[in-house]
């Protein structure tokens, strides 16, 4: 059972396209194909009654020859009338007069012999002659109640001609036909499936938090069921997300208060004396509550950099020189306490944008420049414009990124293994959130220091 | 000096309580607004350390309060939310300064003497920096308690960096501050200025950091 199951599912379902190809051409082929068919018999039945009036006329033809003989049992038919008889281009006449016992009194011997025709009508019938098909044509007729039978053959190749083409005639409309249609219901999916495709566009365009309703206008009314379920699907995710970011962000909101007591406690004991023998064991514990602290910070700083989609619009023109400068207040006391010369290259740059974000973004990236950029370093962070794009840089003289974390330095809780310092693997996770939000661009290089240079380029202008 | 505090967890208040003890002043600890609200408008404080989140009304309200009555009791805002927002709501409640949770005591303790620092200086127009005394109405600077010589431009100069200690002035910000009365100074101008302040201040522990790009700062006070 399995192996059938899983040959099913391989095998792609037939495509939109194909289906409507399928639908119109099956039922359009059998049509055309049957009425072909009773078309080409009525067309060939009226040319052939038309031949065989030809052929009857061959036969009244001969027959008023004879009446004019006034013949008795000897009949004779001057070589005129038999040229005139023969010549019927491309097809071979033969003919033959015979008694009612079948002695042939003129003409051709050979002529197949048939059962004679009983009614006044000149009687038609298809036979085989020297191998070749034929139609033949036989009248009886009376003259001084003595009996003829006339016979007159034709060779068929004028009615296969008139055949060949009649045919002619109706398959290549026809197939004009099927392939006008294939045509028009390739063009006519195409057309009509363009909307589906500006859907596709719009859904592969977005980043993975953009989660805003696709519009339902200007779609064609087959698909807005679709859209409207994606949609509400979209709208379950958004609330899902928020949930989750309010559920980080309490969590982390509500471990301070304790982590803050118990800060202080463990200040309170140090200044009590409690460490004075394991200075080495109050630096350890000082570390660990440090982290957790930072990472609270962090988790509560992403939780909101993350719930802060789609809100573009309320963008307001931000001055990344002012906060580059305010970083330099924020900042130095930590880069002097791991005596690191912090700097600054600050110029005029604005863009549109959230400025706590911006604040944070680069906050991030400067705290970690100062966390692994060893004792005695050099950080500078510089803002300006190039080629009418804002850009901040922030440079170091730390160990920089070897090329095989580089893809990785933007996951959560991500860490180069063995490297220093104790974050927490959220920092670049946190300004790659606020770089997409804000378009821009992150690049990390080697700074001049033989560090790295992160370079958070902004590609939106405020106006 | 006698410190209050509005905090409604308990393992926070009485650890605060304790370190802050230990330092010498005197606390006092309300669980809510409420009755934070009855404590300064009964007893007289220096400075009061208020938690956002509290029961009943927040931390916020009792600031609003505390304005709107007209007492300007320096408020220092500990919480544990730290987004932007929440500071710009707290700093204009009428807040003075802001700190986030998890905090180091010491680090409270030095916010605590700056703000109280700052408020006397408003009152009795002093500031007060390592063994430096610049006195504004008089003009008259003392390091150390010996005397201090200082042009209009050092004053300015000084009097900047102090009041805005420990964060970093730009040099673009004290040109536009000199430009008063001085309207061609240049940056060099402001070097040449801050290189002589220096010499005068050698002897105490005050220090002008030169930050690269930037401008100048005055490391917080030592004590």
């Amino acid at each position: 059972m399995r192996p059938t199951t899983e040959t099913r599912q391989q095998r792609d379902p037939l495509s939109l396209r194909h289906r409507l190809i399928l639908a119109l051409l099956t039922p359009l082929v059998v049509i055309l194909t049957v009425s072909s068919y009773f078309d080409y018999q009525l067309a060939k039945k009226t040319a052939n009654n038309a031949h065989d009036q030809a052929l009857a006329d061959n036969v009244f033809d001969l027959e008023a020859h004879i009446k004019k003989q006034n013949p008795s049992f000897k009949l004779d038919l001057t070589e005129e009338a038999e040229a005139m008889l023969r010549s019927n281009a491309p097809d071979m006449l033969y003919f033959s007069v015979s008694d009612p016992f079948g002695k042939v009194l003129a003409g051709d011997a050979d002529l197949p012999r048939l059962p004679a025709p009983t009614g006044e009508q000149v009687a038609f019938t298809n036979g085989v002659y020297h191998g070749m098909p034929v139609r033949i044509a036989q009248h009886l007729i009376s003259i001084n109640t003595q009996d003829f039978l006339i016979s007159v053959i034709e060779t068929t190749k004028k009615r296969e001609q008139a055949s060949a083409r009649i045919l002619t005639a109706m398959v290549i409309p026809n197939l004009a036909v099927i392939l006008a249609t294939l045509l028009a219901v390739i063009l006519g999916v195409r057309q009509g499936l363009l909307p589906l495709q500006e859907v596709e566009r719009d859904i592969a365009t977005r980043s993975a938090n953009d989660l805003h309703e696709i519009e339902l206008s200007g779609n064609p009314a087959e698909i807005r069921p679709v859209l409207s379920r994606l949609n509400e699907l979209f709208a379950v995710l958004r609330g899902s997300v928020k949930i989750q970011q309010r559920f980080i962000a309490d969590a982390a909101h509500q471990l301070r208060t304790p982590l803050a007591g118990l800060q202080t406690q463990i200040d309170l004991a140090t200044s009590e004396g409690a460490f004075n023998n394991n200075t080495e064991r109050l630096q350890l514990i000082d570390e660990a509550t440090t982290r957790i602290g930072h990472l609270l910070s962090q988790l509560l700083a992403y939780a909101r950099a993350e719930t802060s989609n789609s809100v573009t619009d309320k963008f307001e023109t931000v001055a990344l020189d002012r906060l580059v400068e305010n970083s330099a207040s924020i900042f130095l006391d930590g880069a002097l306490a791991k005596n690191i010369d912090l700097g600054f290259d600050i110029k005029p740059a604005t863009t549109p944008g959230f400025q706590w974000m911006l604040q944070e973004a680069l906050s991030n990236l400067i705290d970690n420049a100062i966390r692994y950029t060893p004792t005695g370093g050099v950080i500078t962070v510089s803002c300006g414009e190039e080629k009418n794009q804002a850009f901040v840089d922030v440079e170091d003289s730390g160990p920089g990124i070897p090329d095989e974390h580089l893809k990785h330095v933007f996951e959560r809780f991500y860490r180069i293994p063995g490297s220093p310092g104790n974050g927490c693997g959220l920092g670049l996770a946190i300004v790659s959130e606020i770089a997409q939000l804000h378009a821009a661009t992150i690049q990390l290089t080697r700074s001049e220091q033989g560090g790295l240079r992160v370079r958070l380029q902004f590609t939106q202008h405020s106006s | 000096m006698r410190i209050l505090i509005v905090e409604d967890d308990k393992l926070v208040a009485q650890g605060l309580k304790q370190g802050l003890l230990q330092l010498g002043y005197t606390v006092d600890v309300a669980g809510s607004a409420e009755e934070a609200d009855i404590c300064v408008q009964g007893e007289s404080f220096d400075i009061a350390l208020v938690d956002i989140a509290l029961p009943k009304a927040d931390g916020l309200h009792f600031i609003r309060q505390l304005r709107a009555r007209g007492d300007h009791l320096p408020a220092l805002i500990l919480t544990a939310s730290d987004s932007m927002d929440d500071t710009i709501r707290g700093l204009d409640a009428g807040a003075d300064d802001y700190m986030t949770k998890p905090y180091r005591l010491p680090e409270v303790a030095a916010r605590i003497r700056a703000l109280i620092r700052r408020s006397n200086a408003v009152t009795d127009a002093c500031l007060s920096h390592d063994g430096l005394r610049l006195d504004t109405l008089s003009r008259s600077a003392t390091l150390n308690d010996e005397p201090l010589e200082l042009t209009n431009r050092e004053w300015a100069i000084l009097e900047m960096l102090l009041m805005a200690s420990p964060a970093v002035i730009s040099k673009d910000r004290l040109v536009q501050c000199l430009a008063g009365w001085d309207k061609d100074i240049t940056p060099n101008a402001i070097e040449v200025h801050v290189s002589r302040l220096r010499h005068k201040l050698a002897a105490g522990a005050i220090v002008i950091r030169t930050v690269r790009g930037i401008g100048y700062r005055v490391d917080a006070p030592h004590n």
